[in-house]
């Protein structure tokens, strides 16, 4: 039970890594709110069976991450709710494989606008509610593709790579505030988004990782926990890899 | 957190090693308790935390100077018939001292200490690691060896070729399920940087983003995390915790 009595804001908790986060959290004693773009019969039934199964407040709140009135308006809702912000994970993004010569500007802007623009804004929104009870635990996704620089990734590394930027400055001006905020790089993770690259590129990663396999959402979510509990109070402005040592 | 597993740790007499002696007794882990003399005070504190965790907390006392020590200490594990499922490489030596005044003797018996015993010991422990396929091994090396630090040469290359090291072995051992990582600490508040000069202390801590020390319950907590399944998915990995100083 690392995180009984914190209580976490986690985007994109329909699919994939988010729904493993709330898992995680929720299994850890965490209130969370669950945040998904749309709210769906199957995504409300799915949070209330997680919150009775581990027996923990788990509230679903919805917003388009480009529309910031929207984004606003949950966040103000929160406010309203007096319950204090422990912890923020910002994993919900979009990928878009291209080549660099053959990726558009419609792209380029739409992975900037969901990956690191409204990112930078919730959490300029929630780390001010963070400073005002002098502490809290930032945890971002960011990716390997940010570190490594893989063919296809060159706007989806580039806007990851941003949110580290952003991450390690946060960090520097948030510590003495109680603030901790930092980054996890998942690699080859088992999600949707995996099936949108090239099958060779990904058997080849697997097959010269240490691991030899890619990674399943729990154990980038179990990572997300450690970040965003106690246990790593002493560590902060730092990426973590979680990517069974792809090269 | 730790239940079920079993971890040799070396260094367990003070600092980082005896804090994660004691934090992995409370998650529930068996565990070889190495350091490098007896005492009635070790011996004591390790009936404790065997009493009050309801775990096995076994000494093993080697010189890491003594290869043949060392080997006899592996023959110790060995005979207690437990599987081992974690290292955990802590015990390690400072000599202060500037670049153009260290002596090779002193960087010789840093590297000894540090470096080369740590490699004979790791090579003997993940051999039995091997047989049940899965393992998990925590080098601490130093931000002084992704940094550099005055005063430190020694010092700080003997924990870069840990560094180095630990990804080699995470490569070859990976496909055989034994995962390898290092942690950075910085400054913590333990023996070893208890007679760091206040001058130096300001240094460090001025470019840190929480502007305070660390303490051994926060590395050994990283150490666990690594121990964990929590990590399973984590490997050749160099983990800073310094409180954001790099």
């Amino acid at each position: 039970m690392l995180l009984k009595n914190k209580n976490a804001i986690i985007t994109g908790t329909n699919r994939g890594i988010g729904r493993a986060m709330v898992e995680a959290f929720a299994a850890n004693g965490a209130t969370v709110w669950a945040h998904a773009r749309k709210e769906t019969e199957e995504f409300m039934g799915d949070m209330e069976q997680l919150a009775i199964k581990y027996q923990v407040e788990i509230i679903p709140i919805f917003f388009e991450l480009t529309d910031y009135e929207a984004m606003k308006q949950s966040v103000k809702k929160i406010m309203s709710s007096k319950i204090p912000v422990d912890i923020l994970v910002n994993n919900a993004g979009i990928t878009y494989n291209a080549l660099f010569q053959m990726s558009t500007e419609d792209n380029l802007r739409k992975q900037f606008e969901v990956n690191f623009f409204s990112v930078f804004l919730l959490t300029q929104y929630i780390s001010k509610l963070m400073t005002r009870n002098k502490k809290g635990s930032i945890v971002n996704i960011s990716s390997s593709a940010a570190l490594d620089g893989n063919s296809g990734k060159s706007v989806y590394g580039a806007s990851k790579a941003a949110v580290i930027c952003m991450t390690n400055s946060i960090a520097a001006e948030l510590g003495t505030s109680g603030i901790r905020a930092n980054c996890i790089a998942p690699g080859i993770t088992e999600t949707d988004m995996l099936a949108t690259m090239p099958t060779d590129v990904v058997k080849l990663a697997i097959e010269t990782s240490d691991l030899r396999r890619g990674g399943r959402p729990s154990e980038i979510a179990d990572t997300a926990v450690f970040l965003a509990s106690d246990l790593s109070s002493y560590i902060t402005g730092q990426v973590i890899r979680v990517d069974g040592g792809i090269k | 957190m730790l239940s079920g597993k079993t971890a040799v740790i070396t260094g367990c007499l003070q600092g980082i090693g005896r804090a994660t002696l004691d934090l992995f007794a409370e998650k529930g882990a068996n565990v070889f308790a190495c350091c490098q003399t007896s005492s009635a005070d070790f011996v004591q504190h390790l009936e404790e935390l065997s009493r009050k965790y309801n775990v096995k907390i076994i000494p093993v006392y080697f010189d890491l100077l003594d290869e043949a020590a060392i080997k006899q200490g592996v023959k110790e594990i060995q005979q207690a018939k437990m599987h081992v499922d974690v290292l955990v490489n802590i015990a390690g030596t400072n000599i202060d001292a500037l670049f153009h005044m260290v002596t090779m003797e002193q960087l010789r018996k840093t590297f000894e200490i540090n470096f080369f015993s740590q490699i004979l010991f790791t090579q003997y422990i993940t051999r039995l690691m091997l047989k049940q396929g899965k393992g998990s091994v925590i080098n601490v090396s130093s931000i002084s060896a992704l940094d550099g630090n005055i005063g430190q040469l020694a010092y700080s290359a003997s924990k870069g070729a840990i560094i180095s090291a630990t990804k080699t072995m995470a490569q070859e051992l990976g496909p055989k399920g034994i995962r390898v990582n290092a942690i950075a600490p910085g400054v913590i508040q333990t023996t070893m940087t208890a007679n760091l000069p206040a001058e130096a202390m300001h240094r460090l801590l001025s470019r840190s983003d929480i502007n305070r020390v660390g303490l051994p319950i926060e590395v050994a907590n990283l150490i666990a995390y690594l121990a964990s399944d929590m990590s399973n998915f984590v490997t050749g990995q160099v983990i800073r915790i310094d409180g954001g100083i790099g």
